[in-house]
């Protein structure tokens, strides 16, 4: 048996030059869709058993322990991030602990593409295809937020200040992609609020 | 008229006489200065006349300061960077800026449609209305083109525009709309406490008309106030300043739009790559409105020749750029205001006179016009304008209004005159999104009244405009629109010190002596050619809707909204029916406050981004094969593949061959794909579906209908039984999202009881179907680590293991008829196992097939497509699906609805196969059947083809289709008139055409 041909779904996309942030694939990350209901203690027991963190309650959310995290998706359904290679067995031993607990555990780690925008500025390229209040307090490191961006769906995930992960579906990588090559261009930076006004 | 240059020895607060900049004016090369716009360095070089009017192609030059201005339109830039209609009082000029005027043949200075000058006595208002009314074909043929040619303004650019173009969302505290003193002061106060305040202005500077209204603050110019202030806005935190940027609309919860114009004043910007234009589209929390006031014309005779502008355009021209309106000047008003005009000229050696049409005048800035020498006529007006393409001169006659007709009168040489009829609050913003106003009798104009909406409006806008009145205001507001900020604000007020002004006295019309209204022409609305006689006439001919006026004479229809020409109009109605302004009461102001460009709305969406493509793991390998792409949804998926020397049919005929006789490799990805687990789980598929699903045994697949409540066929698919609670669903390419919804929405709204969770799951896998007679030799190839054996692995069966090495789920269905097996693996290593199975099945003969080939093998099959065989009014009893919809099932979605009698009745259309006469004859799609062929349509439609193809298989075409009790007349042949005449005549038929036993598949 040969080796197996794996591609992550940017991976034929060459690294974008003259931007006035970074943006890259993170093509490394399992995602495992969880289903249950937090009002449910042994749901919540039984997914910190395996996890080692409670699953957050609080919309818009995220909590991380190690290197395993979990996003806020809804009120009976989280986004678990963790490392590629971890996913299958952490699937595996959620369905494990979750057996006779109504809830549904499914490994989405190919479901979608995340592509990583850092820099300063980075809120504002994002504000080019997103109607929401960035650079409010409500976006501090950590927030979750599903939401419309450009012309499609996608998951938001501040991960620091100047640090956001976007996750759009799979097929829509391509189109993401290029939004952000032509919203992120060098000689298109905007810079809102405060001293960049200073040429005025 | 003199071609003496106008530039004036000294003065021009914007421009720098040591950067020379070259440009040209309808191919002429002409200079200016770097910091004039089109308009100034134009009348520098001692052109007034910038264009042909709308109608009458009457000559016209400069009236406005800015954006008001109507005539001076003109095209800027070449070929695809070609922008028609920009206002040149706002077109900054750059070294290489080509512009044309437009509206003129073959030249501006002669023009052929001047003509409509002279027979304009034939053109009144509502002309169009009233000629061209019949024949009626006439008017698409000669009427429109021939107006159409003769009138409109710039033209379009040619070709794909090259530039790039932006959106960007910003929400604020406060949204400052204007930056002149009242919006500064706003924004400063506004700031203090901390808000997040966005302050725009449509200017290249701010500070409005500070530069030009006189007065001190602090003891200082009004200039050395806004710079001040500019400067420390700039370096605020938490402020926003945005020049060149026009708030082109205001709609509800203070949403608004603002078209900012990054690099149309600099090429250099355009070259580095920046975008023309950027579209803001901004939440405030608050919108102050610091939007100015426009000055009025005045309706006298001939008051359109070029040389005729506003007092304040005039005096811009003086201190801003060093240009002279002329050489020889009439400041005609009814206000205090433009004496300031006066003392502009004089003090610039410029000759003028007043003439001031009010009984008295004696304000502050009238004495010190007297003072200063210059001669002013009360109780006057000007009655009448000499010259065609410039002033030559002015008649000022004695007129008091309500005191009879203009008698008497003096001739005055001059060469330009500065009109000020008054002064109007710009309302636009406020009244977008339905703000009510009030006229003010001191203003002679309206004003800002109640707002739903969190707005204030500020200063000129306001209609407050003595200076101490505009800060006070200006920064109380400031403060009230951050009142949620906690950080304690105090702005220091300036003392302000200006000339008091008198009262204005109305007046909106000055008539002209001799023979009224004729030759003489009294302009309210320039842009659209609308003068007082039209107006009137249409009070005349019953038009007393102010609405009606509007439409029928074009008054405030133009591009430039009616910003000049509103308030006059309605003075002249006023007087023509003898009712109040507020009586007549006004248009509805609408965005936007100006034009803005196509390309700033569509942003970066355009070419590649016109629309979100979504691509399955196999996109590439179909793009690298050439395949060619049929949209299926946002997907864009493989349609055929053809080979060198082979067209569409070639290719599609050899792929279902293929599937029929070795076997074929399909990308199925976009199949929908939903996992659904809980304890009632099969209940819950029990009620969406109309068929039963919890009876199907673990590891067993099974094909279901799904319908709405109207009982009408809305999806279908296989579901597979993955364990007790845990189902895997299959919907329809299109509808994977809308049924994932539908699912959750009944859990979540009507069956709250039930124990289920839905999980959607299509972009997780990769899915081929891999069909036709060598499918399981293929399988078997890549070393499947389960059984294939048909009797361990029958149709209609799941299994789940390793093919190839990877990871997959195996569903044994088919939608071609033959042995197939739907593999699906994750998406990232789709790609992996299409290449593994394509070298798998090589030495087999597979070929890869696309829609087209999967379209036809299931039409053989009888297999139903919804959207196709459905049309949204479809039920499964129609397309003769009766045996999946459970009899047994207490309710499931769609099952009272069947009972009604309609959907039982005796004449519904029925699914079924149509053989044409002509084995060779394809109907096509949608070819309606009709009871009598008649010589022209209307024919008695009784159903129509739902899906028509020639198959390969069978050598000949088939078709379906849905008839008016179609299943009872089998055998019947049917006749579809289509297009030329020809009717093709197709015999009814059982819809499945191929293997209808269903063999082929269970082998």
């Amino acid at each position: 048996m040969s080796e197996l041909y794996v591609e992550s779904p940017l991976a034929h996309r060459v690294a974008p030059q003259g931007l006035s942030i970074e943006l890259r694939e993170i093509a490394d990350r399992g995602m495992i869709d969880v289903r249950g209901h937090a009002t449910d203690k042994k749901f919540m027991a039984a997914a910190k058993k395996v996890l080692g963190l409670d699953l957050p309650k609080a919309p818009r959310s995220s909590v991380s322990w190690g290197d395993v995290k979990a996003l806020w998706l809804s009120i009976d359904q989280w986004l678990v991030l963790c490392s590629r290679a971890k996913a299958i067995e952490l699937t595996v031993a959620l369905k494990t602990e979750l057996r006779n607990i109504h809830s549904l555990v499914v490994d989405v780690s190919d479901m979608r593409a995340v592509l990583r925008l850092e820099g300063k500025g980075v809120r504002e390229v994002l504000l080019k295809g997103s109607s929401l209040d960035l650079l409010s307090e409500d976006y501090a490191p950590g927030t979750v937020r599903r939401m419309r961006y450009a012309e499609i769906a996608a998951l938001l995930h501040v991960v620091e200040d100047t640090v956001f992960d976007i996750y759009v579906f799979r097929s829509y990588a391509d189109y993401a992609w290029d939004f952000i090559l032509a919203t992120a261009r060098g000689p298109a930076k905007v810079t809102l609020f405060g001293a960049q006004n200073a040429s005025i | 008229m003199s071609n003496k240059p106008y530039r004036l020895a000294q003065g021009g607060s914007r421009i720098d006489r040591t950067k020379k900049v070259h440009f040209s004016f309808d191919g002429k090369q002409l200079s200016g200065f770097a910091g004039d716009t089109l308009a100034s360095a134009v009348m520098a070089n001692g052109t007034k006349l910038f264009g042909r009017s709308f109608k009458y192609h009457r000559p016209r030059g400069v009236v406005g300061l800015g954006s008001e201005e109507m005539n001076a339109l003109v095209g800027v830039g070449d070929s695809s960077r070609h922008e028609p209609n920009l206002r040149a009082t706002q077109v900054e000029l750059f070294d290489g800026l080509q512009a044309v005027s437009q509206n003129r043949w073959p030249s501006l200075a002669f023009d052929v449609g001047s003509l409509n000058s002279t027979f304009s006595r034939f053109i009144p208002g509502g002309f169009y209305y009233k000629t061209f009314m019949w024949p009626q074909r006439f008017w698409k043929h000669v009427y429109e083109p021939i107006i159409r040619k003769a009138a409109g303004l710039g033209h379009a650019p040619e070709g794909r525009d090259p530039d790039a173009y932006e959106n960007i969302h910003v929400h604020c505290d406060v949204l400052v709309v204007g930056g002149g003193v009242a919006g500064l002061a706003a924004a400063e106060s506004a700031a203090a406490t901390g808000a997040r305040v966005i302050l725009a202005d449509e200017n290249p500077q701010f500070g409005g008309v500070a530069d030009i209204c006189g007065g001190t603050l602090d003891g200082k110019p009004q200039t050395a106030w806004v710079a001040e202030k500019v400067s420390s806005l700039a370096y605020a935190e938490n402020v926003h300043l945005l020049r060149r940027t026009t708030v082109v609309g205001h709609w509800h919860h203070n949403y608004l739009m603002l078209f900012e114009r990054v690099a149309d004043h600099d090429p250099a910007l355009l070259r580095d790559g920046a975008p023309r234009h950027r579209l803001w589209k901004v939440r405030a929390k608050q919108v102050i409105l610091a939007t100015g006031a426009i000055e009025r014309p005045i309706a006298f005779a001939n008051n359109d020749r070029p040389g005729i502008m506003l007092a304040s355009a005039a005096r811009a021209m003086v201190v801003r750029y060093g240009v002279s309106p002329g050489v020889e000047g009439i400041v005609f008003t009814n206000n205090d205001d433009a004496y300031q005009t006066a003392l502009v000229l004089k003090a610039a050696g410029i000759g003028v006179r007043v003439v001031d049409s009010r009984g008295r005048a004696e304000g502050a800035l009238v004495e010190k016009t007297r003072a200063a020498g210059i001669d002013v006529a009360v109780s006057s007006v000007v009655s009448a304008v000499e010259g065609n393409l410039g002033v030559t001169a002015v008649r000022v006659a004695a007129y008091r209004k309500g005191q009879g007709r203009v008698i008497t009168e003096r001739k005055i040489p001059c060469n330009f005159i500065a009109m000020s009829g008054g002064f109007n609050p710009v309302l636009h913003l406020w009244c977008h999104n339905g703000g009510k106003i009030k006229f003010d009798d001191g203003l002679q104009s309206f004003r800002p009244d109640r707002h739903q909406d969190a707005i204030t409006a500020v200063g000129a806008a306001n209609g407050t405009f003595a200076l101490a009145d505009i800060i006070a205001e200006a920064t109380a507001a400031g403060e009230a629109a951050a009142k949620r900020k906690t950080k304690a604000a105090k702005v220091k007020l300036p003392k302000a010190e200006q000339d008091v002004q008198k009262p204005l006295e109305a007046l909106w019309f000055a008539p002209a002596t001799g023979k009224y209204n004729e030759g003489n022409k009294h302009f309210i609305d320039f842009q659209n050619d609308v003068t007082v006689a039209d107006l009137e006439l249409a009070q005349r001919e019953g038009y007393e809707s102010v609405e009606h006026t509007k439409r029928y004479t074009t008054f405030g229809m133009a591009t430039d909204q009616g910003k000049t020409s509103n308030l006059n109009g309605l003075g002249v109605l006023s007087e023509a029916t003898g009712k109040s302004i507020p009586e007549i009461g006004v248009t509805t102001f609408r965005p936007p406050y100006t034009p803005f460009s196509f390309g700033s709305i569509a942003g970066v969406l355009t070419k590649n981004l016109f629309l979100p493509v979504r691509r399955t793991p196999i996109y590439q390998w179909h793009a690298d094969r050439n395949a060619t792409f049929e949209p299926v949804g946002q997907w864009r998926r493989a349609y055929t593949y053809m080979s060198a020397g082979e067209d569409k049919h070639g290719s599609i005929n050899r792929e279902i061959l293929a599937v029929r006789h070795k076997v074929g490799l399909l990308d199925a990805s976009t199949l929908g794909k939903i996992e659904i687990k809980g304890p009632d789980a099969a209940e819950f598929l029990d009620c969406m579906y109309t068929n039963m699903f919890s009876t199907l045994k673990v590891g067993k697949c099974r094909y279901g209908l799904m319908m709405n409540e109207l009982g009408f066929l809305t999806d279908d698919g296989v579901t597979v039984r993955l364990g007790e609670d845990h189902f895997l669903m299959h919907t329809t390419s299109g509808g994977a999202d809308r049924i994932a919804a539908w699912l959750e929405e009944w859990l979540q709204t009507e069956w709250t009881h039930y124990k289920v969770f839905v999980t959607p799951v299509t972009e997780q896998w990769a899915q081929f179907a891999i069909a036709g007679p060598r499918a399981r030799n293929v399988l078997a190839k890549l070393g499947a680590d389960f059984d294939l054996s048909h009797d361990g692995f029958p149709h209609m069966s799941f299994k789940e293991g390793k093919l190839g090495g990877y990871p997959v789920r195996v569903y044994r269905i088919s939608f071609s008829g033959e042995q197939s097996y739907e593999v699906a693996t994750p998406s990232n290593m789709g790609r992996g196992l299409w290449n593994a199975i394509l070298d798998a099945g090589k030495e087999l003969g597979i070929e890869p097939y696309g829609t087209e080939a999967l379209h036809v093998l299931r039409a053989e099959k009888g297999f139903i497509v919804i959207g196709d065989e459905t049309d949204g009014t479809t039920t499964p009893i129609d397309v003769g699906l009766d045996g999946l919809v459970s009899k047994k099932k207490a309710d499931f979605i769609g099952k009272r609805s069947l009972e009604q009698s309609y959907l039982k009745g005796p004449d519904r259309k029925q699914l079924v196969g149509l053989l044409t006469e002509e084995p060779t004859d394809i109907l096509p799609d949608g070819a309606y059947a009709v009871r009598h062929v008649k010589d022209k349509p209307p024919m008695e439609m009784i159903g129509q083809v739902t899906s028509s193809y020639h198959s390969p298989t069978l050598e000949r075409s088939i078709a379906m289709a849905l008839i008016q009790n179609g299943r009872a007349r089998m055998g019947e042949t049917l006749s579809f008139p289509i297009e030329g005449g020809k009717v093709i005549r197709a015999k009814i038929v059982d819809p499945v055409f191929y293997d209808k036993e269903g063999a082929r598949q269970n082998v």
